[in-house]
């Protein structure tokens, strides 16, 4: 980096460019080393496809297109979460599944009991969604 | 074992612009939320203890504070990445 500095600076005691010039290209040379390296991708470390027997740990989902997205969520969350659906007063769950079903999820949770829990999971292991986008966008969504 | 998240990195970034980076020690917190969890514990058995003397159907206050707790614990291992035109989001839970 400071060899580029001082061709610049060079340049300039040379006659070759002029002052602003050399200030120009030294701005573009200071913003260019404020560039942050690039984060690797976590995706990078992914299993490609859902997991071949044994049980799933995590369901990830992949967006790739214009913007790129990559979440992984452990299932272990997914499966307390719906256990803990059980427990809900019923008050509140009738809350929760009326501004579910104004928002378009028509789920009723009362119906969802806590030793299904584990079905949903393990079947969670075989599921592959695969979206294609008409602009382009892949989303794909599976379980390992 | 109910073991809260040890750390929360979260990263963002704007193009154009300073990236801002958060590297929390969610350990850190743990004793506080022990305690607060420990006095809510107490406070949700008592009333379960009230509601079974009381005949009520419902009484499971403790077992939902757990479950909560739960939920936290098993945050662990999110990741959440998010990369767009504008801007740059990472989110890690270990």
């Amino acid at each position: 980096m400071s060899g580029d500095r001082t061709r610049i600076l060079g340049m300039l005691a040379d006659g070759k460019i002029t002052a602003a010039e050399a200030e120009t290209l030294l701005d573009a040379l200071e913003s260019s080393a404020e560039v942050p390296a690039p984060v690797k991708a976590p995706s990078a470390d992914w299993p490609s496809g859902p997991s071949e027997g044994g049980t799933p740990k995590f369901m990830y989902v992949k967006v790739t297109g214009e913007d790129k997205v990559d979440v992984k969520i452990p299932l272990a969350l997914l499966r307390t979460g719906l256990k803990l659906t059980s427990l809900i007063p019923k008050q509140a769950m009738d809350q929760i599944n009326e501004s579910m079903s104004e928002a378009g999820m028509s789920i009723d949770f009362n119906n969802l009991k806590p030793e299904d829990v584990e079905d949903i999971i393990a079947s969670l292991g075989e599921m592959e969604v695969n979206v294609e986008a008409k602009d382009g966008d892949h989303v794909r969504v599976f379980c390992a | 074992m109910i073991l809260p998240p040890l750390v929360i990195d979260v990263h963002v970034r704007e193009r154009g612009s300073r990236s801002f980076r958060i590297w929390f020690p969610f350990v850190v917190l743990w004793p506080l939320l022990f305690i607060l969890v420990g006095f809510a514990l107490v406070v949700s058995l008592v009333v379960d203890l009230a509601l079974l003397l009381a005949g009520s159907r419902y009484r499971h206050y403790t077992r939902l504070l757990l479950g909560a707790m739960h939920v936290l614990a098993d945050l662990r291992g999110t990741q959440v990445r998010v990369d767009s035109a504008t801007t740059f989001v990472n989110l890690d839970i270990y």
